[in-house]
């Protein structure tokens, strides 16, 4: 048995119990060792390695990191400790033993640990080990920095790194937007909803469906100049959404400065949109014009400029209505309400670009990044925590590009719909909830 | 184990030193139950625990054996070398043995016990909104299922 008593580590002076008068604050990129399981050969190098890094204590069970290696299916993979942006294991530790350092390591003070084993408990992926032989619980500490497993891997399976974002996207993105804005409302004014210029003609698709079923006619250059939109969504995504619409655009720039309070649950179903497209067409057939238009926020916006261009009745009471979700969530309009970006889901749907989370680098539960960013909240914090590659439905996603762009590990990506996703993308294998594959369960 | 109940006792106590107690309280000092539930008391407490059973009474009927967490504080600290530990541990198995009661959770992938009822209530209440299905599994299947998924 280990006896902690004899150990100059674990001598308390009441110094260490007075509470920490600053707060502490970890970097905003700590560092991390990040695992390459197509590289990894299960050798256990980085075990020896870890549980060697106290030659006192030396037997190969007191490793912070675990080698788990499948003989049936030829994978290997390691477990140790991620050193979350916000670990659980900190906040379920009764003792408080578990703290963030200002350097973003998670360590474990020796003195305060009783091994009660909540930190394993707390934990999505187990990382804390619990040593069979001492009863000892073994976290990563990431050897203040300089990590002896990572030095010793002979295959370069482990890595340290601080990640680095792509960066580029967003300095692309805000460009665009500006410049489509400057270009549907100041220059070309009230055009969105239909734009002419020369031979080139774009019109809204969900006003193209309104007047097809207010004017019962079908305007051939109507329909040519809407499938542009549709065609473009098809290929590339909600690109419009994301890059050119000038009400995003907006949204965008309000959603910076508002703080967000949430919104009521009854109010978070994605299908209103489909209702409110539906309701839009089908009041349009009844009424003979096109009610919706008068006083849609993206033609309000793009009609606003200029000496005759003021916003008016009902418009005056509509827009700023729906600009001020803003403060519910982010781009709650384009979320839950807006019909042009519901006909432009259903082309989203069957198109040929995917976004996919979590690639071979990605840090799952632990980092959370893409989720905190996505500006529609299409990002399944719930299967992140559970270590799955959360599916992105293409039709809510607007193709901004975000989590691509500022994923540190390089776990988000662009992929055709064919290709291959991310491993163990979608929903949870039935094989493991399957009593009968008890193996090596102790 | 085999024999009577009362014999079985007497095996618990002896291996886990109880009678060697002298009542300092030390385990009661570095108990993390005292930070867990808000009604940790003499009648939770190691030192507790240890009375009552050395005094007799009839623990198996009551649900606070179910509230450690099993940790090696109380064990390592104590000058008689008793193991409060492997007293509840024993206090626990004979409860199940007599089919008196049972708090476990077990493992939805291996089956296996893991933990006790009132430690994953804590943790669950501690984590809040976040409390995934993960915690229906023992670490050991837990890091499998999730070199699974993302190997």
């Amino acid at each position: 048995m280990l006896d902690r008593r004899n150990r100059s580590e674990t001598t308390m002076t009441i110094a260490d119990l007075q509470p920490v008068s600053r707060k502490i604050k970890p970097p905003r990129r700590p560092p991390v060792i990040l695992f390459d399981p197509a590289r990894c050969t299960g050798c256990g190098e980085c075990e020896t390695a870890c549980a060697n890094r106290h030659p006192l204590d030396a037997t190969p069970a007191a490793a912070a990191i675990r080698v788990l290696t499948s003989e049936k299916d030829g994978r290997n993979f390691v477990v140790y400790c991620q050193h979350c942006q916000d670990p659980l294991c900190l906040e379920v530790c009764p003792t408080h033993a578990i703290q963030k350092g200002e350097d973003g390591i998670v360590r474990i003070d020796r003195r305060l640990c009783t091994d009660c084993g909540l930190c394993a408990l707390a934990c999505p992926e187990a990382a804390p080990l619990k040593d069979p032989v001492t009863g000892r619980i073994e976290k990563c500490d990431l050897c203040n920095g300089d990590p002896v497993c990572v030095k010793q891997c002979p295959e370069k399976a482990l890595k340290l790194t601080r990640g680095k974002a792509l960066g580029w996207i967003k300095l692309l993105r805000w460009p665009v937007q500006a410049l489509a804005f400057f270009l549907l409302v100041m220059v070309f004014v009230g055009t969105f909803c239909y734009f002419r210029a020369g031979s080139v003609s774009l019109q809204c698709p969900a006003g193209f469906l309104q007047n097809l079923a207010a004017s019962r006619t079908l305007w051939m250059i109507g329909l040519g100049s809407a499938a542009v939109l549709m065609v473009l969504t098809l290929l590339l995504g909600r690109v419009f959404c994301g890059w050119i619409c000038p009400f995003g655009f907006f949204l965008d720039l309000v959603g910076k400065v508002t703080p967000k309070f949430g919104l009521p649950r009854f109010f978070k179903s994605r299908m209103i949109k489909y209702g409110v497209l539906a309701g839009a067409v089908g009041t349009s057939a009844g009424l003979g014009f096109q009610p919706f238009c008068t006083i849609c926020p993206i033609g309000s916006l793009c009609r606003s400029y200029g000496p005759n261009g003021v916003l008016n009745g009902a418009q005056m009471a509509f827009f700023p209505l729906v600009a001020a979700f803003e403060v519910g969530e982010r781009r709650s309009w384009c979320r839950y309400l807006c019909p042009v970006g519901a006909v432009l889901a259903l082309a989203a749907r069957i198109g040929l670009i995917k976004i996919v989370i979590g690639a071979r680098q990605c840090k799952k539960f632990s980092c959370m990044r893409c989720a905190d960013i996505c500006p529609t909240g299409i990002i399944d914090r719930e299967a992140l925590m559970q270590g799955v590659s959360p599916k992105i439905p293409m039709a809510e996603c607007i193709m901004c590009l975000r989590c691509v762009d500022q994923c540190p590990y390089g776990g988000a990506k662009i992929r055709f719909q064919w290709q291959k996703t991310a491993p163990g993308e979608g929903v949870i294998p039935d094989a493991w909830a399957n009593p009968s594959k008890k193996e090596a369960c102790t | 184990m085999s024999g009577s109940i009362k014999e079985k006792m007497e095996a618990i106590l002896t291996a886990s030193g109880a009678r060697g107690c002298v009542e300092c309280g030390k385990c009661v000092a570095v108990c993390p139950m005292a930070e867990m539930y808000p009604n940790f008391g003499w009648e939770m407490s190691p030192r507790g625990i240890i009375r009552r059973t050395l005094t007799g009474e009839d623990l198996f009927q009551d649900p606070v054996i179910w509230c450690c967490t099993g940790c090696n504080a109380g064990t390592e600290v104590c000058p008689e070398g008793v193991s409060c530990r492997d007293l509840i541990r024993g206090l626990r198995c004979l409860a199940i043995e007599m089919g008196i009661q049972q708090q476990t959770r077990n493992c939805t992938i291996c089956g296996a016990p893991f933990v006790s009822g009132p430690v994953v209530a804590f943790v669950r209440e501690r984590l809040g909104h976040h409390t995934g299905d993960y915690m229906d599994t023992c670490p050991v299947c837990r890091q499998r299922r999730y070199a699974q998924r993302n190997a």
